[in-house]
């Protein structure tokens, strides 16, 4: 009944390809940006930002990177660890080299390091598709966590074995360490988050999207009208890899300030971020934050309700928390394989018709 | 149709043989493609006329024999690089992009034109914005041409057979082929779809002058739109010449009628 297209005429093919070619897709999409920049930030505290919002951002970005992929380039990954490591590692000898340098600047060169790392680990796509190529991605996974743990050079041979974050201001504002505020942590990371998805976005929709849709779906047919495989799998793996560096050195930098590569990268990490973007809906931008809000999300909300509200221990809570994942995750599976994103795509199509069941 | 020019020759296939360990798929085939003509390659099942076309745009490699593409020879190509010289395809088996979008799915025939890097393609402002509706402009033509406005947003994986037929010949003429390789284009359609077909594909011919090479099974089609027709039999060439002439040669009706060995 409000949700309605009719009416809403394109006269230009600009107005066309918009990202949000409905008004009430627009005007709800503002809505929630604006409560993000401009009411969360004054309501922030130091548990809602590293419990909730931080990992939700991050591992959003992440799941957008594997996302670029495994949805839209249909090639399988479990090297996600090992590229936020890279990007974390990369980030925090960056600033060890350059103090003065902008942070903006940082997670960019970050970012790139993660893409030719990405590159080199995305070659045998080549030759290999499937389950095998993402075997192969284990390579990365396990080389690089065993590196960042064994050559002392990339931890500046610290006894611990760890990188701690150096208190970084970003235009005299703290953003890294202990004594950063919360909403300056909080409204740093949404800014790249949202400035990233923007141009995943728009990556997505153009030509080199297509590209990696159709190498995806039909990988002869592509090369058949013109694409080389070669340029498409790779673009694919440095613009994944980007995001997953970027997301990496802001998981370290920003939201954990100090990491072990064994603990904070290991495979279940690149597990994790996979199952984010099954849940949320593979080949969509929107999955990827839909998919991290669910896998972030949920478990918190479970824990309290289950603490607070039923009076539970918390390990018991913890061990119930997992067993309610497992089965709400079975549940979304079965009612939608395609994710969350064509669940929500499937409500606005009934919403449009609403309250007529045709 | 054949037009006064049409007797340059855009492509030559000379002496071609191409096996696949003990099997000769095509032995020691030559014939030319005329600018401008519609060219059919028939023959039985099994004959070789897919493999003739996969030699053509590159996707198989023969082990003797060359071909001459619009005056240069060529032994070894990828298929990338036929495509990116004018060698557009539909496929016997239906080869879209079955999660993209009609619209998508021709956009993406029209990769080989566009250029713009990753860089203004993340910002999609200025050149790239500018090069993605200059080109969406050409794939509506195309759109419009085929008459498929109605499905344009539509995913192609939801499409009934006939227009996701349509569909991928849309897909092949947004690259602007000079040659247009078409296998089969009218499998398992009905008279009605096969009419349109027929129409698409002589309109293709007359307003853009693009140059046809198809695979078709149905003869009265073959021998309705064809300027001129070979056929392989057996993956050897045992006749050639305009639709009369190859309905009257022996070696054809033998081929396609057998032969009594009494």
């Amino acid at each position: 009944m409000f949700y309605r297209e009719s009416g809403q005429l394109k006269s230009s093919y600009p107005a066309d390809q918009a990202i949000f070619p409905i008004a009430q897709d627009r005007w709800f999409v503002i809505g929630v940006l604006a409560a993000a920049f401009l009411v969360i930030p004054l309501f922030i505290n130091q548990y809602w930002a590293n419990a909730v919002l931080l990992p939700f951002l991050v591992y959003a970005l992440a799941a957008l990177g594997l996302n670029i992929l495994t949805g839209y380039c249909g090639q399988v990954s479990l090297g996600t660890g090992a590229f936020m490591a890279v990007g974390a590692y990369a980030s925090f000898k960056l600033v060890g080299f350059f103090p003065e340098l902008n942070f903006l600047i940082v997670l960019a060169l970050s970012g790139v390091i993660t893409a030719v790392v990405g590159m080199i680990f995305g070659l045998p796509s080549l030759r290999i598709k499937g389950f095998y190529l993402a075997v192969a991605t284990l390579a990365a996974q396990f080389f690089l966590v065993w590196m960042f743990n064994k050559v002392g050079w990339f931890y500046d041979y610290n006894l611990t074995g760890m990188i701690t974050v150096r208190p970084i201001d970003f235009f005299g504002i703290r953003i890294t360490g202990p004594e950063a505020t919360p909403a300056a942590k909080y409204l740093f990371t949404l800014t790249v988050v949202c400035v990233l998805a923007l141009s995943a976005k728009n990556i997505v929709r153009g030509r080199i999207g297509r590209e990696w849709m159709a190498i995806r779906d039909m990988d002869i047919a592509a090369e058949l009208i013109g694409i080389r495989p070669l340029q498409a799998k790779l673009s694919a793996f440095a613009v994944s890899s980007f995001y997953i560096g970027v997301a990496g050195a802001l998981y370290f930098a920003v939201y954990l300030g100090a990491v072990e590569p064994v603990e904070a990268f290991d495979i279940n990490q690149s597990f994790y971020v996979l199952f984010i973007i099954i849940i949320g809906g593979l080949g969509s931008v929107l999955g990827a934050f839909l998919g991290s809000a669910f896998i972030v999300l949920v478990p918190i909300l479970l824990k309290n309700i289950m603490v607070g509200g039923m009076g539970f221990d918390s390990g018991m809570a913890g061990h119930v928390e997992i067993l309610l994942m497992g089965m709400l995750i079975i549940f979304f599976l079965i009612v939608e394989p395609h994710g969350l994103a064509r669940l929500w795509q499937i409500a606005k199509e009934k919403l449009r018709l609403w309250p007529f069941p045709h | 149709m054949l037009t006064e020019q049409a007797t340059e020759t855009l492509l030559q296939v000379d002496a071609i043989s191409l096996s696949f360990g003990g099997v000769h798929a095509l032995v020691d085939v030559s014939f030319d493609i005329r600018k401008g003509e519609v060219r059919s390659i028939i023959g039985p099942n099994g004959a070789g006329k897919s493999s003739m076309l996969n030699v053509i745009n590159g996707f198989y490699h023969p082990q003797k024999g060359t071909i001459t593409y619009q005056g240069h020879a060529r032994k070894q190509m990828r298929p990338y690089g036929a495509a990116a010289g004018g060698i557009a395809r539909t496929f016997q088996n239906i080869a879209l992009f079955k999660g993209m979008s009609t619209l998508d799915n021709i956009m993406t025939g029209r990769s080989t034109h566009m250029s713009k890097s990753l860089f203004w393609q993340a910002l999609r402002i200025g050149p790239a914005q500018r090069e993605e509706i200059e080109h969406r402009e050409f794939v509506e033509h195309v759109i419009d041409f085929l008459e498929i406005q109605s499905i344009r947003k539509t995913p192609v994986g939801r499409l009934p057979y006939g227009l996701q037929k349509r569909v991928e010949l849309g897909r092949a003429l947004a690259a602007e082929p000079k040659l247009l390789l078409l296998d089969e284009p009218m499998a398992g359609m009905n008279l009605e779809e096969k009419e349109d077909m027929s129409r698409f594909i002589l309109e293709t011919n007359d307003e853009f002058g693009t140059t046809i090479a198809l695979i078709e099974h149905d003869m009265g089609v073959v021998m309705d739109i064809s300027d001129r027709v070979v056929v392989l039999d057996y993956g050897r060439k045992i006749a050639e010449g305009t639709p009369e002439e190859v309905r009257a040669d022996q070696n054809v009706i033998d081929a396609y009628l057998g032969v009594s060995h009494d």
